[in-house]
């Protein structure tokens, strides 16, 4: 393992992944935690932006938005536990670029290059994914529950309906045709909010296969040559408070008063439990 | 020092050769002279404006059913599966597709499971209706456009025995279907018929179980068949299935034996009369997308039917009245630039 080596965050509105960025950046360089990839050096980059999401997430406060389009790119130079050095580039994308690639069917030409990397981190919120539910049903159980079904105006179609399964097969097949085609690509599928997700005792091939099984058939057919590996993340531990709103919680406060900030981080990978939030980073680039 | 040459904003004056002033003032008293004539400037040039235009984007597949080329170059991706489904105007083709699809969200359906598709965007359109997403109270299916050219929906499938099979399921109005039996030429433009490893032919169970409707679908189904396979659009040694739709009409209704036995009298009618020119016919009972789900589970029967549109057809050498398979329309199999209209 040496040189450069680029990955590529993707993954849909809110999903994470800007919190991920803050608190793998927070805990590569924190004295005294043991990582599978730790800070090696700065460089002349720019670490403005890396610093600013650190720093929010340290005081327990949500991310603001990732701008609606175009990337911020972001280095880190980092190295294993053997010395060796990497630096990992990932622009951070903005959720809306890829709900636009499954509803309006086109893709900017400067997202080109990131989504040719040929490892990506697929962060999908355990806590807000949309199943498919069905009108048949939802009335069976109004009707056992002897309540009036409600009446409400229909809705027409649009595509941001669509069950989150769906929408993120479609990005990863996308990702494996036309213009995107790389061929074989690794990657880290992180089921994010795992804190919310926790309390269903399932481990996370466990809750892909239960709350994504469309996605989940997809991964195991093995048509698209994905080589992957999926892991639960909680990367805040918890409730964050919005600052625009002066939220204040006591869970906020807990996480706070833990020993170290990165002790917020809990990374699952089937029933191992660990903080190392550089376990997913380090698979992709072995 | 070098004199400066003279010159008048007044074009009548003639300063500059004779250094008169033409309104008889001092050379250097005059208001104009030394200055540049209006004629003397150039007209001012247009500066070229560069006009950036934005890059645009990279367009994406669109996700919608497939027209008949897209689907003939997916088709010779891998082993591939095409069925033609027949029936007239809401015997539920639409939703027998969006029923799979619906089934496949949940887990894998009879042990065939998802392995991708083209067309998610043409399915979640046609399944919209049927989820609670629509905010409806009853489910319901949008009816296929008649007089439109067929489209055909997408699956790729994964079997562990058998690995990889992608399928193409053909949609068009079922109106367009029932004018082949008024007018057998009408056939011809059916080529999702002509590729079809299984045709399907739907018979609505809700219009079975009503009295007044149930003689007309009884007639109606096997004429179909009879049409098509007239046209030669059914290939020999076509593999048929003859499926009742809404089931869960069929067993809320007071008639579900004559139902059942009006439908086996039809199946067993229909593989009489081709049995030397089909392959196999055989019967399924389905609830793609009931509207109760109390006595019918949705999606009841379809894991059956989609085993067998998977199974391969068997080779066709020789038939049973001796009639040599139509081997000239197996070309719509591999090629689309065969006029067929």
């Amino acid at each position: 393992m040496s040189g450069e080596f680029h990955l590529s965050i993707v993954g849909l509105p809110s999903s994470g992944k800007t919190t991920f960025l803050a608190a793998l950046w927070h805990m590569v360089r924190e004295h005294g935690s043991t990582t599978a990839l730790s800070f090696d050096s700065l460089s002349q980059d720019n670490y403005e932006h890396l610093n600013a999401l650190a720093k929010r997430w340290r005081f327990g406060k949500i991310q603001q938005r990732t701008q609606v389009s175009g990337a911020k790119d972001v280095t880190m130079r980092l190295k294993d536990v053997a010395g060796q050095k990497v630096a990992v580039s990932f622009p951070d994308l903005p959720g809306e670029d890829f709900a636009r690639m499954w509803e309006r069917r086109e893709l900017e030409k400067s997202m080109l290059e990131t989504l040719t990397a040929p490892a990506l981190v697929l962060l999908v919120n355990g806590d807000t994914i949309r199943m498919p539910d069905w009108v048949v049903e939802r009335m069976a159980l109004t009707k056992k529950m002897r309540t009036e079904p409600s009446k409400v105006e229909p809705e027409d179609w649009s595509a941001d309906l669509a069950p989150t399964q769906v929408k993120l097969v479609d990005l990863l097949q996308m990702l494996m045709s036309g213009d995107l085609d790389i061929g074989e690509r690794r990657l880290a599928l992180l089921i994010s909010a795992w804190d919310k997700v926790e309390g269903e005792k399932q481990t996370p091939v466990e809750i892909l296969a239960s709350k994504l099984p469309l996605l989940d058939q997809y991964l195991r057919s093995g048509r698209d040559p994905w080589t992957w590996h999926v892991w639960g993340v909680s990367a805040q531990g918890g409730v964050y408070e919005d600052p625009e709103k002066q939220e204040s919680f006591p869970e906020t406060d807990k996480l706070r008063e833990l020993e170290r900030a990165s002790d917020r981080i809990k990374v699952v990978d089937g029933n191992a439990i660990s903080s190392d939030i550089t376990q997913p980073l380090k698979w992709l680039i072995d | 020092m070098a004199t400066q040459p003279l010159i008048c904003s007044n074009a009548d004056c003639s300063l500059a050769s004779d250094r008169k002033c033409v309104e008889g003032y001092e050379i250097g008293e005059c208001p104009h002279a030394g200055r540049i004539s209006i004629d003397d400037i150039p007209e001012a040039e247009e500066p070229e404006t560069v006009v950036t235009q934005p890059e645009l984007p990279i367009a994406l597949a669109s996700g919608e059913a497939l027209n008949r080329d897209r689907a003939s170059i997916l088709q010779r991706r891998r082993v591939s599966r095409s069925i033609g489904l027949i029936g007239p105007n809401d015997s539920g083709k639409t939703s027998l597709i969006a029923g799979i699809y619906d089934l496949l969200q949940e887990r894998p359906l009879s042990g065939v499971a998802f392995a991708g598709s083209s067309t998610l965007l043409g399915f979640e359109k046609v399944c919209h209706l049927a989820r609670a997403a629509s905010r409806r109270n009853v489910p319901h299916t949008e009816r296929t456009s008649r007089g439109a050219d067929a489209t055909f929906f997408h699956f790729d499938l994964y079997q562990e025995e058998l690995g990889l099979t992608s399928l193409f399921i053909g949609d068009r109005s079922g109106e367009d279907y029932l004018a082949a039996t008024d007018q057998i030429s009408q056939a011809n433009q059916f080529f999702e018929i002509r590729r079809a490893d299984c045709v399907t032919l739907l018979v609505n169970g809700a219009q079975l179980a009503d009295s007044g409707l149930r003689h007309e679908v009884r007639a109606a189904a096997p004429q179909m068949v009879d049409a098509l396979i007239e046209a030669r659009a059914i290939r020999a040694g076509c593999r048929l299935a003859i499926v009742l739709t809404k089931k869960d009409s069929v067993v809320a209704s007071q008639h579900a034996e004559r139902v059942q036995k009006d439908f086996d009298g039809l199946v067993k009618s229909i593989s009489a009369s081709h049995a030397g020119y089909l392959g196999e016919v055989k019967p399924f009972v389905v609830a793609a997308s009931p509207k109760d789900c109390e006595r019918v589970a949705r999606g009841e029967g379809v894991g059956d039917l989609l085993l067998f549109w998977l199974r391969a057809n068997l080779p066709t050498v020789a038939l049973g009245n001796g009639t040599p398979p139509n081997f000239e329309r197996m070309i719509d199999l591999f090629t689309h630039e065969r006029s067929e209209n």
